[in-house]
């Protein structure tokens, strides 16, 4: 009981900062449209978006402070599946309905783009999310139904004019192309990095010189800025494919995929030996010693004992490199290469805000889905007995 | 050759000779030339003040730690000669941290040696079942769990029962209790004399708990910084101590711990008075010094009673704390006879049956011999 009024007071705590923040996004622009891609913006705040979708945008805090004062646990709990719902639906409907009129006499190239008072109540939204300690069945099938919904807007043609949608069709199969040249400089890079790091992990393991060896220099690798690191590649990799023309044909020279792909699989070279490294030497020895005791000879350590035990923190590492790798490959751009990033420095250059956040966008939800992915994978590979003790 | 100052129990047979064994570890030696002879078929237990080489002696014997020079003798043949992963599998062995390994469950635990000796699978099962129910762990319900779910005492019980899944004729245990509480401990030396009664292994214990040492020990060795100071039987060593060094060791109640060396069903008298009733008069007179037991109709005691100094004394037997089994030493019998507040404690079998009684002028006897 105690524990409960205890729990109600901290779910109230959130509630009061959701509602802060759903005030603040009042008195922020809401969205803003542009006559062209550079062109100066015009901010529209929500106070003068008109009576309609004031009420609409007042859906979600209303219904959640209504929530916060209903004592049957159950039915405010109801209330808030429906507050976080309305959340993410009204300002998309608010967006593309204001949007659109904004825009329609503004000339062919206008568009109109959420402003910062969008991404506060966006924010705002998200906290009533995060205030579930555990997602119920219900709040994903209504976040999945708010999900069509939007698609089905998309569809009809409601977010023909919205800025980033707009860079994305201009790109064309442009976009397609950089987003799996990302996939495949990270793959790349993760694959190389695999095959070298986690055999020097094991001959680190096994051997006391390689290990004093391998890790000061990890270290000092791991210290040298990504750009720095791009730039140092270029030199000797211009000058090896003058001395051997051939490796031009395989496209190694000083700029473009091949010193990106150098440059991450060396920086991913750290998670992967270390993970790999720690997850050998975190076996209990007294495991080991018994193991020996028993009558196994050193193969059967290996195969019974040491690799099923080291499997899931190899996979972590490398779960980690992944990560890392797809956010460092934005940076291949700088040095010719392709990828996400393309879309991130040609936006800055043209000084095209939704083209860098298309860019950025597309990069968050590769790494979310190939994160989630990668944890999947993970599971399934964890023997039974692990798993509970992860929890 | 056989030195004058290490006796070997008459009634068995040599199993394992060491001689003159010495292990240096650069400038420290951490055993200094012992002559040790273990026992066949008998619970040698080896004990010391913590670096005294009594670890190092055992994985010398399973071969985990090299011998600088000397030689060990298993059968007819030295065990240098032996191949090390063969020595180690017809060798139970048991230790301190259990070191079960956390991703197998406790089946494929106790399975492991039969698995590296290749034996076939059919069958294999079964032996599982056999051996945890020899540990006391109900194979229904443990079998599929793993590790991190057992107690302490529980993982102990696994690792014993995983020493012995090969039903080697040796076992080697480096501490197996050390780990646990001074309750689960005590149940588990109860555990392994009644499953050393049934199996007759040859067993060579480590243990630095000098209790633990004489309650298990038929043949005790005390060593100290890398050497053995006396092997004998417990009897003659608590005796007998052969220098101040011993004698310290065996701390000042050495007389008491002598009890430990009984166990209850070789000191208790079988032919009780019992019965489901109270006693009468013709069953137990005023002048007798017996004692009575009344119990229930599955012969477990639920009363004893006792005439003294004129009195009819009866006393509830409450819990298991006031009976004694066959396998508990007399040590235990006399914590019982002054927890009951009869000169006498009843013997209960493993079902819990009255099986006899022990007297105090028992414990007195044992004490002046």
């Amino acid at each position: 009981m105690n524990r409960n009024i205890l729990q109600r007071r901290a779910l109230d705590k959130q509630v009061a900062f959701a509602l802060f923040l759903f005030l603040v996004s009042f008195t922020l622009p809401f969205l803003q449209s542009r006559e062209n891609r550079i062109s100066e913006e015009f901010t529209v705040s929500a106070f003068s978006l008109g009576i309609g979708p004031i009420l609409l945008l007042l859906l979600a805090p209303l219904v959640i402070l209504t929530s916060a004062f209903i004592p049957n646990r159950k039915r405010a709990a109801l209330l808030s599946t429906v507050a976080a719902a309305f959340g993410i639906f009204s300002p998309l409907l608010v967006l593309s309905i204001v949007g659109n009129a904004l825009v329609a006499d503004l000339g062919a190239f206008a568009r109109y783009s959420p402003a910062s008072g969008m991404y506060v109540y966006l924010a705002a939204v998200s906290i009533l999310y995060l205030m579930k300690q555990k997602a119920q069945s219900r709040d994903k099938v209504a976040l999945f139904l708010v999900m069509l919904l939007a698609i089905g807007m998309g569809f009809i043609g409601m977010f023909d004019r919205l800025g980033i949608l707009l860079e994305a069709r201009n790109l064309g199969t442009r976009l397609w192309r950089e987003i799996l040249a990302h996939v495949r400089i990270t793959g790349v890079s993760l694959l190389i990095s695999m095959v070298i790091g986690i055999p020097i992990a094991f001959l680190a393991f096994i051997n006391k010189a390689v290990r004093r060896v391998v890790f000061p220099i990890l270290n000092v690798l791991q210290t040298i800025p990504g750009i720095a690191l791009f730039g140092l590649l270029i030199a000797p990799l211009a000058a090896l494919s003058m001395a051997f023309p051939v490796l031009r044909e395989w496209g190694i020279q000083g700029i473009g995929n091949a010193p990106a792909i150098i440059a991450l699989s060396m920086y991913a070279l750290y998670p992967i030996i270390r993970y790999t490294y720690t997850s050998l030497s975190g076996i209990d020895e007294q495991v080991v010693l018994a193991a020996k005791g028993m009558g196994m000879n050193s193969t059967q350590i290996w195969k019974i004992v040491r690799l099923p035990l080291a499997t899931v923190g190899i996979l972590h590492g490398i779960r980690v490199a992944l990560v890392q790798t797809l956010g460092n490959a934005t940076l291949a751009k700088l040095i010719g290469g392709d990828g996400l990033g393309v879309l991130v420095f040609e936006g800055l250059g043209q000084a095209s805000v939704d083209m860098v956040l298309l860019g950025m966008l597309l990069i968050i939800a590769l790494t979310v889905i190939s994160d989630r992915l990668f944890q999947f994978l993970i599971n399934v590979f964890t023997p039974a007995s692990l798993i509970r003790e992860e929890r | 050759m056989q030195l004058p100052f290490h006796p070997i129990l008459s009634d068995t047979s040599i199993f394992l000779q060491a001689e003159r064994i010495s292990v240096r570890y650069g400038e420290t030696e951490a055993l200094k030339e012992v002559f040790l002879q273990i026992p066949t078929n008998r619970v040698t237990v080896l004990i010391g003040p913590s670096g005294c080489g009594k670890s190092t002696t055992l994985r010398c014997i399973n071969a985990l730690v090299k011998l600088s020079s000397g030689v060990i003798s298993y059968g007819d043949e030295s065990i240098q000669n032996m191949s090390e992963t063969q020595l180690r599998r017809t060798m139970g062995y048991a230790i301190q941290s259990v070191g079960l390994m956390p991703h197998l469950s406790v089946e494929e635990n106790v399975d492991l040696v039969p698995r590296l000796l290749g034996w076939e699978r059919s069958g294999r099962g079964e032996r599982v079942g056999r051996l945890l129910n020899l540990v006391r762990l109900e194979p229904g319900i443990y079998r599929n769990k793993y590790p991190h779910e057992l107690s302490g005492g529980e993982a102990q019980r696994v690792g014993v029962a995983r020493a012995l899944g090969a039903d080697p004729p040796v076992l080697l245990m480096d501490e197996p209790f050390g780990a646990v509480d001074p309750l689960t401990r005590e149940q588990l030396q109860d555990e392994f004399i009644r499953i050393q009664r049934q199996l007759k292994k040859t067993v060579i214990f480590v243990t630095h708990d000098i209790d633990e040492a004489i309650r298990l020990a038929d043949y005790l060795v005390i060593m100290k910084e890398g050497e053995v100071v006396q092997a004998d039987t417990p009897e003659k060593i608590l005796s007998s101590p052969q220098d101040d060094f011993v004698e310290r060791f065996l701390g000042p109640d050495r007389s008491l711990k002598r009890l430990s060396l009984f166990t209850a069903d070789h000191c208790c008298i079988q032919e009780v008075l019992s019965g489901l009733e109270g006693p009468s008069k013709s069953v137990l007179p005023e002048d007798s010094t017996r004692c009575y037991w009344q119990v229930d109709e599955g012969n477990r005691p639920l009363k004893g009673f006792m005439w003294i100094n004129g009195r009819l004394v009866s006393r509830v037997v409450h819990s298991v704390n006031h009976t004694v089994q066959t396998y508990s030493s007399m040590r235990e019998c006399m914590a019982t006879i002054l927890s009951l507040g009869l000169p006498a404690a009843a013997v209960v079998d493993d079902e819990g049956h009255l099986f006899g009684e022990v007297r105090f002028e028992t414990i007195q006897t044992i004490s002046v011999s």
